[in-house]
């Protein structure tokens, strides 16, 4: 049978291509700063603690909050299409939807189409009283089976290689970010950088409109990300299921109590990006929103000081720093 | 007579999909602990990390960083949170990682933790010997604990090509509540 | 309306069958009734009823979602939770909306009218059986159906959570719809799910064995109406699918009851091995909504181009082909609750594949229709209209297969737009079709051609103008489910609620013209269709005779 043949080489065809991609070689990005050292001592058991002592030493002032861009980051009124990406994943990611899952199913959506209207108006009784008598004919239905199996294998080279891509584990550079879904707010935490957990809820839209950015989807405290450097978030749930997306990043993550999941991507410009909970989470899943705020890696790091955290120092130091 | 035949096999292969329905339970249990599935770590043993030592393959290839993650429910009266957030560690080597707990309450509370690995393809060589997860842990009022974790990774890791750029494995626990009386919402 | 449908159309034909028309009375006929034309009755009945509160449910959905803002959600909850009800019941309310809205579309409208309906007026006739295998069997699955419809209105007004009723969407996700609804709202909504499946399953046996054993001499199952392969294959998914989601919500049940932990990770469960139960029954479940819709579609073109269905074996098995390759693609419904690459490749690639068979069914009708003679009558321009729709439902099912891709799709309005093109506007059409097609031969009458083109024509108009849009709307991002929207999203929701609007001129249209048939239709001759309609329901008289086949037909 067909079918059965054509599975079986969809999944060869996946193990292959994915195994192809793996064998690519991987960027090591040079490793600069050591990773925790087993000897330096740790005080890192409440991560509040170095975050408020450094708060009352070193205060340094926040950046000034990133007025969001109009067309960028957020969903645009009586818009099309997907929004503008800033990472190189999601451009790929845009790239396979806009340039061949689109044209393809428009070319195939229009083609049926055709057909039908070429087929009724042909074959009208009107014109075509006597009808023929044919049933079978095995070369074209042997073409319309294999010809999807082609363009399917065509859509699944490009479809594996972006999995692999969206997949490719964090490097050690990465910035790790902790976000937690509640009923019905966000949670986000730098592990890393000494700054203990902080609640984002959602501005009133009133208050965000008088502040310039859409109703519904700005925040009190942004997601502050920097620009340019490897992020992986982990998200888990505290109580339902939440799902942490932001369409200009292409990404969506679900947020599930009792595990982690993790993701990792770039931000490659400054901005505000918006996002909403995605998955059904109660009452008031519709309000609450996500906010990221990109900035270049100085102005990143004077926020992460603002916090009373360092973005330098990795844990460890990070933790004996603070003692 | 004919129809009863069919309708009983019928019947039965509905019964077989409703068990199947409840089988999946431990299948899906079991499935997750065979291939690690979901991030499900491994049962590992001090024979097995003797077997791996007398390979030669403890302590070879490259070093990957280990955090720890930490999670108490909503309405849990404790703080636990892991010594060190990250360590450094090379596979097929025995590890411990310390958390430490402490019943913030002035009543005695049992807790149980839940675990994952992140990323999910490394929970099948995330091989953990001894840790507090596998029992019911019961603290009393104002009570601190530090509560080891014995763990290795195992050196197959080296060979899968879906862990071949994992640099960092996140181990993440979330401590429940056991609830005694079985009062649930 | 019940008893005007048959007790009219029984006269009519009194005088030719008196002993197979010996009818019952009222009372044992319609609440007792063994007879499967009378229980299919029953279900299209029950189904247009369900269909109306269902389609009224998303009107006002799209009432609220007409402008950015609530409007009317507060209003209606003060009806629903006391005037005291506070904003947060009202945004329960919008979820205990779109819960019944899924739930009753699914399990009370299509499933019904599409099985129950006309699986049970006609499979027994194409293939030439005087009933069903188990009459009583058949009429206790219909009568399961009414507790469980009343049962899941019912929770609307019970306490389930932040306000009355049960608000956590039809796939009733744990662990929201555990510790997170409290209330015996969403235990109601459960039940009604336990007894309705239970109904669907006794179906599903009594078709299995009908058409294993009743089959009159020389129908061979390759010669069987494609309608009932499509039923066949349907009751197979039914049996495979619903006792899993049987046991799944009964583990539901459990751990909302009885202390039991199977999904709660603080007992050591997974919420996540829910989502795998649910979707192994959520995606066959679509076939079982879908199939029997391509073989309505497959008889109408059949018998509207007057020539046989082109490529019938292939037709055939590709619907077992989209049987079976549905069970091993659930997790693409779990694309982003964190799974591993290769997980993801597996299921991407597994969900491709379902295009393949769905594309031969697609070129078969087309090339059924390749040098027929075509006559335009409602039911083809239907059957002509859910080709079309059905394919762009179906091409962006393998853009959202692309699990790289689901990243910025999921849970997005796309995700709306693609399931209401292939369900409200492929199943439903195809419902529409068959109720055009196969309504001389059940009432009798034949209804206002005029108005049956008109349905289909607003109709169209309107479901496209409320669907299309939300192609954009999930594109740019918006997510299901959320009662209010940013001010950006509001051009193609306002378009949308207008779709809606048009949309319900032509349901009213539709009703209209049921009651013209039966005020002032002309009577139904035993084949209204012509030389193309070569089943053997047009043989008989339409009506049929109350009990058809005393002797029973010989195909050779």
């Amino acid at each position: 049978m067909n079918i059965a043949k054509s599975i079986v080489f969809a999944g060869l065809l996946a193990i292959g291509a994915h195994g192809a991609m793996a064998q690519a070689p991987a960027a090591e990005a040079p490793v600069t700063a050591a990773v925790a050292n087993e000897a330096a001592p740790v005080a890192a058991a409440n991560a509040a603690a170095p975050a408020e002592s450094a708060k009352a030493e070193a205060k340094v002032a926040a950046p000034e909050q990133l007025k969001p861009e109009p067309t960028i980051g957020q969903p645009q009124a009586k818009e099309l299409g997907f929004q503008e990406q800033v990472t190189a994943n999601g451009r790929y990611a845009l790239w396979f939807h806009n340039g061949i899952l689109l044209p393809l199913i428009t070319i195939i959506s229009v083609f049926v189409l055709v057909l039908l209207l070429y087929v009724m108006f042909r074959f009208r009784a009107g014109r075509n009283p006597v009808p023929s008598k044919v049933s079978h004919n095995t070369a074209i239905e042997v073409i319309w089976t294999l010809g999807p199996v082609l363009i399917l294998v065509g859509v699944a080279i490009p479809s594996i290689d972006l999995l692999a891509k969206q997949f490719k584990p964090a490097p050690k550079e990465a910035l790790t970010v902790k976000v937690t879904g509640y009923q019905w707010y966000w949670g986000y935490e730098y592990p890393d950088n000494g700054i203990a957990e902080y609640v984002s809820n959602m501005l009133p839209p009133e208050k965000a409109v008088a502040n310039g950015e859409p109703g519904l989807l700005a925040v009190d405290n942004r997601l502050v990300l920097p620009v340019g450097r490897p992020i992986k978030l982990i998200t888990t749930g505290s109580d339902v299921i939440h799902s942490f997306s932001v369409p200009a990043l292409w990404v969506k993550i679900d947020a599930v109590p009792g595990r982690l999941n993790e993701r990792t991507f770039t931000i490659d410009r400054p901005g505000v990006y918006y996002g909403q909970c995605s998955e059904l989470c109660g009452a008031r899943h519709g309000f609450m929103p996500i906010a990221i705020e990109a900035l270049p890696q100085d102005k990143f790091a004077q926020w992460v000081a603002s916090q009373g955290g360092s973005v330098t120092a990795k844990p460890a130091e990070a933790a004996a720093a603070a003692n | 007579m004919k129809h009863g035949r069919t309708a009983k096999i019928a019947l039965a292969v509905a019964f077989l999909m409703f068990g199947v329905g409840f089988a999946s339970v431990p299948l899906y249990r079991m499935f997750c602990q065979a291939t690690g599935f979901g991030g499900t770590t491994m049962r590992g043993s001090e024979s097995e990390l003797a077997a791996i030592a007398a390979g030669g393959r403890a302590g070879t290839g490259r070093q990957l960083s280990i955090r720890f993650d930490s999670n108490i429910a909503q309405g849990m009266p404790w703080e636990f949170k892991p010594e060190q957030r990250i360590e450094t560690v090379r596979v097929g080597q025995k590890q411990m990682a310390i958390f430490i707990a402490r019943n913030l309450s002035d009543k005695p509370v049992t807790g149980r933790a839940t675990f994952n690995v992140t990323p999910d393809q490394s929970g099948a060589y995330f091989a953990k010997i001894q840790c507090f997860c596998f029992t019911e842990q019961t603290l009393q009022p104002g009570q601190e604990v530090r509560m080891p974790v014995l763990y290795y990774i195992d050196p197959k890791i080296l060979d899968d090509q879906d862990n071949k750029d994992v640099q960092e494995i996140t181990l993440s626990y979330t401590f429940y509540p056991v609830e005694k009386d079985g009062n649930q919402g | 309306m019940s008893t005007t449908i048959t007790a009219d159309g029984g006269h009519g034909h009194a005088h030719d069958h008196h002993d197979a028309d010996h009818k019952p009375g009222f009372f044992a006929r319609w609440f007792l009734s063994t007879n499967h034309k009378d229980i299919g009755t029953l279900y299209l009945i029950f189904a247009i009823t369900a269909g109306v509160i269902g389609g009224a449910i998303s009107g006002l959905m799209r009432a609220e979602l007409a402008q950015p803002g609530i409007q009317y959600l507060h209003l209606w909850a003060q009806w629903s939770d006391g005037p005291t009800a506070t904003l947060d019941q009202a945004y329960h309310l919008w979820n205990v909306l779109i819960t019944a809205h899924g739930l009753i579309m699914v399990f009370f409208m299509v499933m019904p009218a599409i099985i129950g309906g006309f699986g049970n007026w006609f499979v027994p006739i194409m293939i030439g059986a005087p009933d069903m295998a188990f009459p009583r069997m058949n009429n206790v699955s219909f009568w399961l159906l009414i507790p469980a419809f009343l049962l899941l209105l019912g929770s609307s007004f019970v306490p389930g959570g932040t306000g009355n009723g049960a608000g956590t969407g039809w796939t009733v996700y744990a662990p929201l719809s555990t510790s997170g609804s409290a209330g015996p709202a969403v235990d109601l909504a459960i039940l009604s799910l336990h007894i309705a499946g239970a109904g669907s399953i006794l179906g599903a046996v009594n078709f299995i064995t009908t058409i294993f054993n009743m089959r009159a001499p020389g129908m061979t199952l390759h010669k069987m109406p494609l309608f009932v392969w499509s039923v066949l294959v349907t009751a197979f998914l039914l049996l495979l699918a619903l006792p899993v989601l049987a046991a799944a919500i009964t583990m539901l049940l459990t751990d909302r009851n009885f202390g039991t932990t199977f999904y709660d990770a603080a007992g050591g469960g997974d919420p996540e091995l829910y989502q795998h139960l649910f979707w192994f029954f959520g995606h066959p479940e679509v076939y079982i909504m879908i199939l029997p819709g391509f073989g309505i579609v497959s008889q109408i073109i059949s018998t509207f181009s007057r020539k046989p269905v082109f490529g019938y074996l292939g037709m055939a098995y590709a619907m077992v082909a989209i049987g079976v390759v549905g069970f091993v693609v659930w997790a693409h419904h779990m694309f982003t609750t964190g799974m591993t690459v290769n997980v993801k490749m597996y299921f991407t690639a597994a969900t491709m594949v379902i295009a393949v068979p769905t594309g031969v069914k697609i070129f078969s009708w087309i090339a059924t229709m390749w040098g027929g003679s075509i006559s335009f009558k409602t039911p083809m321009v239907w059957a002509l209209g859910f080709v079309f729709l059905f394919t762009v439902g179906g091409v962006t099912g393998v853009v959202l297969a692309n699990g790289g891709v689901d990243d910025n799709m999921h849970d997005t309005y796309y995700v709306v737009a693609h399931f209401h093109y292939v369900l409200s506007l492929g199943a439903v059409f195809s419902l529409f079709a068959g109720f055009y097609y196969w309504f001389p031969k059940m009432s009798g009458r034949m209804y206002s051609e005029f108005l049956g083109q008109l349905h289909f024509w607003v109709f169209f108009i309107g479901v496209n103008l409320l669907f299309f849009p939300m192609h954009f709307l999930g594109l740019s991002g918006m997510p299901r489910r959320i009662p209010d929207y940013p001010q950006a999203y509001a051009y193609w929701n306002g378009i949308a609620s207008h779709g809606y609007e048009i949309m319900a001129v032509g349901v009213l249209i539709f009703f209209i013209n049921i009651i013209w048939a039966f005020a002032a239709g002309k009577k139904a001759g035993d084949n209204p269709w012509g030389e193309g309609a070569t089943t053997l329901e047009w043989t008989l008289s339409s009506p049929p005779p109350y009990h058809q086949f005393e002797t029973l037909p010989v195909i050779d």
